[in-house]
């Protein structure tokens, strides 16, 4: 008993030394794994040593954040590379010692097999999307008098476009890795499916909302009359988000907001963006008008190009345009300002597709009136159509003289509102008959 | 004092079977402290009479009640299930693969039926057209279009005597009882009885 007992200590510390230098470190250094012997190893130390001087810095090599596991490495890695290590130290360790096979090797039986039955099905409609072609070019190329006349040959057409799109979409729905791609938000937004997962995923939340705003907010029928939004439009002011129907401090929307606009089907388009005031308030009719606060036209969006600075429009462009009629901003911002005690004020930020992806003339835009615009009539008149819209409220606030000072529009500050005072109906004693 | 504890630490952790032992439960013999730490820890503390009777400072829920409450206990939602992501995702796979062979295969079988009622029709078919002389013959001369099965073409009773034959209802209830004809339900229809109807 007492023989045997600091043998199995020393064996126990012998494999936890082998252990501690698996970790990448040791075995970067050179030093050989040694395991339960002990007859060659002074020479070999001793030749090493002669081979290579020893650098300092090849003591710590640098280190993996994605795989260091134990503390004394994760220490140094914070303080010297300033890097925090990835996942819990037990998916560390995990990592390390596991091999790593690629996500569709994993030997599991069942996943094996399904893969396979969707990978067959991928062929399958591979097959399909190819015959589908081939009978979209047929009937292409037909005579719209054997197809039953134009109409007839265009209907069929667009049927058979769209299942070919939607054909396109299944052969790659079924795939774990297009789904994880999109799900780490690497999705290449050229290729359909990703485009159609994130048009899915915006649907199922974040076009619920919105349209939930458009209809408290009465957006439907004071603004426009319907509204079908179709691409994703993302409002912030520098770096501050903005969720729709939002109150906007009135410093912090003196400045042009950035626009994400992302567009779910394919192609580059040319839109307009207008921002509308919708609360503008008039006391001598006791009504509301509306104010547009921003006109630029001409901007290309596509599913991958879909940042709108709207501040950098024409700085960024500058450079490389010298004539006046390239230039994207109509109306210039007008920071959004409300009156002190007037009710807050809607405004619509409108994305609108230009027609064939015409250019439009800036500066005839520009000629339009700020007061008393009607998007309605703006949009007929320049053939656009709505297909973002994303919206903010402004009201009055510690902030809005010095906005509305720096606006120009100096002899609004002191203008407020307020109720109009009902006067009471004459006192009437009840009577027997009121009851 | 040695045995008491001894006594307590290798109880038996089944109720005794030994009717010498219900003695314990006897309040008429007096008790040793041996006696009431048995009382305490023994598998019947749980019923409601001991329990009104010991009201210790602790609470002891017996280990076994508590698994067989676990045990006996079925939530109505099952667990959700919580996967790692790569596990997540293999079985999101593997339920995807799933989905897609149901929908195949319930499209094979109605393939299948509609193969089948086609082949059903066209040989129906060829009989309405069969003359007497097994020649077929042309649409207009044969009988039996539109819902009357029975009637008769410009060529008479010669052309789809077997389609007639075939498409005679007679004798279908023979062996069934008539009462499937109808569906059964809960309640009667809302004609209670059809007096016109004939075999």
């Amino acid at each position: 008993m007492a023989s045997i007992k600091p043998s199995i200590r020393h064996l126990n510390t012998c494999l936890r030394c082998v252990r501690r230098s698996a970790n990448g470190n040791a075995a970067l250094n050179g030093t050989s794994v040694r395991l339960l012997s002990s007859s060659a190893a002074p020479r070999e130390e001793a030749q090493v040593q002669v081979q290579t001087q020893p650098n300092p810095m090849d003591k710590w090599p640098p280190l993996d954040p994605a795989l260091v596991d134990n503390k004394r490495d994760e220490r140094r890695l914070i303080r010297k590379e300033g890097i925090q290590p990835i996942g819990s130290r037990r998916r560390r360790a995990a990592l390390r010692t596991s091999p790593q096979v690629p996500f569709e090797q994993l030997p599991y039986q069942c996943f094996q097999e399904a893969r396979k039955f969707l990978l067959e099905d991928r062929q399958e409609k591979i097959k399909q999307i190819e015959t589908q072609r081939l009978r979209l070019n047929n009937l292409l190329a037909q005579d719209p008098a054997v197809s039953g006349g134009t109409e007839a040959k265009e209907a069929r057409i667009r049927s058979m476009r769209n299942y070919l799109n939607e054909l396109v979409i299944w052969a790659d729905i079924n795939d774990p890795l297009v789904k994880k791609k999109f799900e780490d938000g690497e999705g290449d937004m050229n290729k359909p499916v990703y485009r159609y997962l994130a048009d899915q995923k915006w649907r199922k939340y974040k076009r619920l909302i919105l349209e939930q705003r458009i209809y408290q907010f009465n957006i439907v029928p004071d603004i426009l009359p319907a509204l079908d939004p179709v691409a994703d439009v993302d409002l912030a002011f520098g770096r501050r988000k903005v969720a729709p129907g939002d109150f906007v401090d009135s410093l912090v929307s003196e400045s042009m907001p950035r626009l994400k606009v992302q567009t779910f089907d394919q192609g580059e388009k040319l839109v307009t963006v207008v921002v509308v005031d919708a609360d503008v308030p008039i006391p001598e009719k006791n009504g509301f008008t509306y104010r547009c606060h921003f006109i630029a036209s001409n901007i290309p969006i596509s599913p991958t190009q879909t940042s709108i600075p709207l501040n950098q429009l024409d700085q960024t462009r500058k450079v490389f345009q010298k004539k006046a009629a390239d230039k994207n901003i109509a109306l210039p911002w007008l920071p959004p300002w409300a009156n002190k005690g007037a009710p807050y004020h809607r405004l619509a930020v409108f994305v609108m597709e230009q027609s064939e992806a015409k250019a439009l003339d800036v500066s005839a835009i520009g000629k339009t009136k700020r007061d008393g615009f009607v998007l309605r009539s703006f949009m007929d008149k320049l053939k656009l159509t709505p297909i973002g819209i994303t919206l903010f409220r402004t009201k009055w606030d510690e902030n809005m003289a010095g906005v509305m000072q720096r606006a120009g529009l100096g002899d609004q500050v002191t203008v407020e509102f307020k109720r109009k005072r009902v006067e009471p109906l004459p006192y009437k004693r009840r009577t027997e008959r009121m009851r | 004092m040695p045995p008491k504890t001894s006594l307590f630490h290798f109880r038996s952790t089944l109720p005794p079977l030994n009717p010498a032992q219900n003695v314990l439960y006897n309040t008429q013999i007096p008790r040793t402290t041996t006696f009431s730490i048995r009382a305490t820890t023994s598998p019947f503390t749980s019923t409601a009479r001991m329990e009104k009777r010991n009201k210790g400072p602790k609470h002891i829920i017996d280990p076994r009640i508590t698994q067989i409450r676990y045990h006996l206990s079925h939530p109505l939602t099952p667990r959700p299930l919580r996967f790692s992501r790569d596990r997540y995702l293999r079985h999101w796979t593997i339920h995807r693969a799933w989905l897609l062979f149901l929908r195949k295969q319930r499209w094979n079988q109605e393939r299948e039926l509609e193969r089948q009622y086609m082949s059903m029709r066209d040989a129906c078919e060829a009989l309405r057209l069969l003359d007497e002389n097994g020649n077929s013959v042309k649409d207009e001369e044969a009988g039996g279009k539109g819902s009357d099965a029975g009637s008769l073409g410009a060529k008479g009773r010669e052309v789809g005597r077997l389609y007639r034959a075939a498409m005679n209802k007679r004798g279908v209830w023979d062996s069934v009882p008539i009462e499937y004809a109808r569906s059964q339900v809960d309640f009667p229809g809302r004609e209670g009885w059809n007096h016109g109807w004939t075999r």
